[in-house]
């Protein structure tokens, strides 16, 4: 299937530096310097951990409620069934995320499988 | 051959190393982007490593587990969108190793398929990836050169994305300070390198994954990262900041643009640090 795009390596490499590499590393190099000021026990310090925290768990959240592509077509229910069966096996394994991982996908795909049955 | 990745966790004592099935990731065979890594396989000894390359290799070591089977496997699917709408392999092999966010890089695509104004896209993309100013600031002090260095600090700071916050923050902290930039270098460049060699596989194998497999490998990531979430949380702080964070998402999903994420990350942290505050001086 050949592409839609039509871009040659070379633009698709300019694009990739300029509005791809350009945009996301200034936010880690801007950190770089802004945080050279700040002690590791301080106030901000925690403050700063404690947003970069309920950030990333936003996005793990949005993935699983607003998913893209064929997630899609998983039932809501099975997406988080799957993801809170796979938490509960990380405990039950004594943290183990190679578990947790299995049971999780083991849900979805058996849900799916049932349900397609 | 490869080293067992296993038998060095002994001492980090915090709970068992989740088990990955060593064979179910291929050391990549190339170099991955470091020189310094030629001849890897050295012998290593058995206590602490003398050396910044021996920290170097232990990182690596320790990345030789499941979050790195999940990055290439969530890259499969990156990979497999390239091939689809025929964006060329080895500028999307470059994007997975200097944007290194998967969110970014299927902005960056997806904007590109859709005809966004090259601006406009690149607006997105940066807002999608603000995060990497609290995620780097907070991580910073670990991956910081003891001689402050800025431009190894800045090479530092370029791993950082979910899977190294989330192991660094973990891993970092205990070792000596020499050791934790070449540990942290170790860590990152196999972390991307499992994630090149997923969007390469991913581009030659797309078309021939069914759909349940494709939800599956979907899955992996926000599976995975929930896990790690738990394995971190250890304070108060935390946890409430980690709830906040799920709770508050599915609310602000309406407002889009990027702004929905700042409202959970913004608004969720500062309510968890100030709870975090209060809890602490009940306990006290």
């Amino acid at each position: 299937m050949s592409g839609t795009l039509g871009l040659s390596e070379g633009a698709a490499i300019l694009i990739v530096l300029l509005v791809g590499f350009l945009p996301t590393e200034i936010w880690r190099a801007l950190a770089v310097v802004a945080g050279r000021r700040i002690p590791e026990s301080s106030a901000v310090f925690h403050w700063v951990r404690a947003v970069a925290t309920a950030l990333l768990a936003a996005v793990v959240a949005r993935l699983v409620v607003a998913p893209t592509g064929v997630l899609e077509t998983v039932p809501l229910l099975v997406r988080v069934a799957a993801v809170a069966g796979g938490v509960a096996a990380f405990v039950a394994s004594r943290q183990s995320i190679f578990i947790g991982v299995l049971a999780g996908e083991l849900i979805l795909v058996g849900a799916m499988l049932l349900g397609a049955g | 051959m490869p080293l067992h990745p296993f038998d060095s966790h002994a001492g980090t004592g915090a709970g068992p190393a989740s088990a990955a099935p060593a064979e179910a990731i291929a050391r990549p065979q190339g170099d991955p982007a470091n020189a310094d890594s030629q001849g890897s396989h050295g012998a290593l000894p058995a206590g602490a490593p003398r050396s910044a390359f021996g920290w170097f290799v232990r990182g690596m070591r320790h990345a030789v587990t499941v979050p790195a089977l999940v990055l290439l496997a969530s890259y499969l699917g990156y990979g497999a969108l390239l091939q689809g709408v025929g964006f060329p392999p080895w500028a999307g092999a470059l994007s997975t190793l200097l944007i290194w966010a998967l969110p970014a890089q299927v902005i960056l695509v997806g904007g590109l398929v859709s005809g966004v104004p090259l601006p406009a896209l690149a607006l997105a993309v940066g807002l999608s990836s603000i995060r990497f100013l609290p995620m780097t600031m907070s991580i910073a002090p670990y991956i910081r050169s003891h001689r402050g260095r800025l431009l190894v600090d800045l090479l530092c700071a370029h791993y950082v994305a979910m899977t190294m916050w989330l192991e660094g923050l973990r891993l970092l902290p205990p070792l000596p300070t020499e050791a934790r930039v070449p540990f942290a270098l170790g860590m990152g460049n196999f972390y991307i390198a499992s994630a090149m060699l997923g969007t390469v596989l991913g581009y030659m194998l797309a078309a021939q994954v069914p759909p349940l497999l494709a939800a599956a490998l979907l899955l992996m990531t926000p599976l995975s990262f929930t896990l790690m979430l738990v394995r971190n949380s250890r304070t108060p702080t935390d946890w409430l900041a980690f709830a906040a964070g799920f709770v508050l998402m599915p609310l602000t999903l309406g407002l889009g643009g990027g702004l929905d994420l700042m409202i959970a990350g913004i608004g969720g942290g500062t309510l968890a640090y100030v709870g975090g505050r209060i809890a602490e001086r009940r306990r006290a």
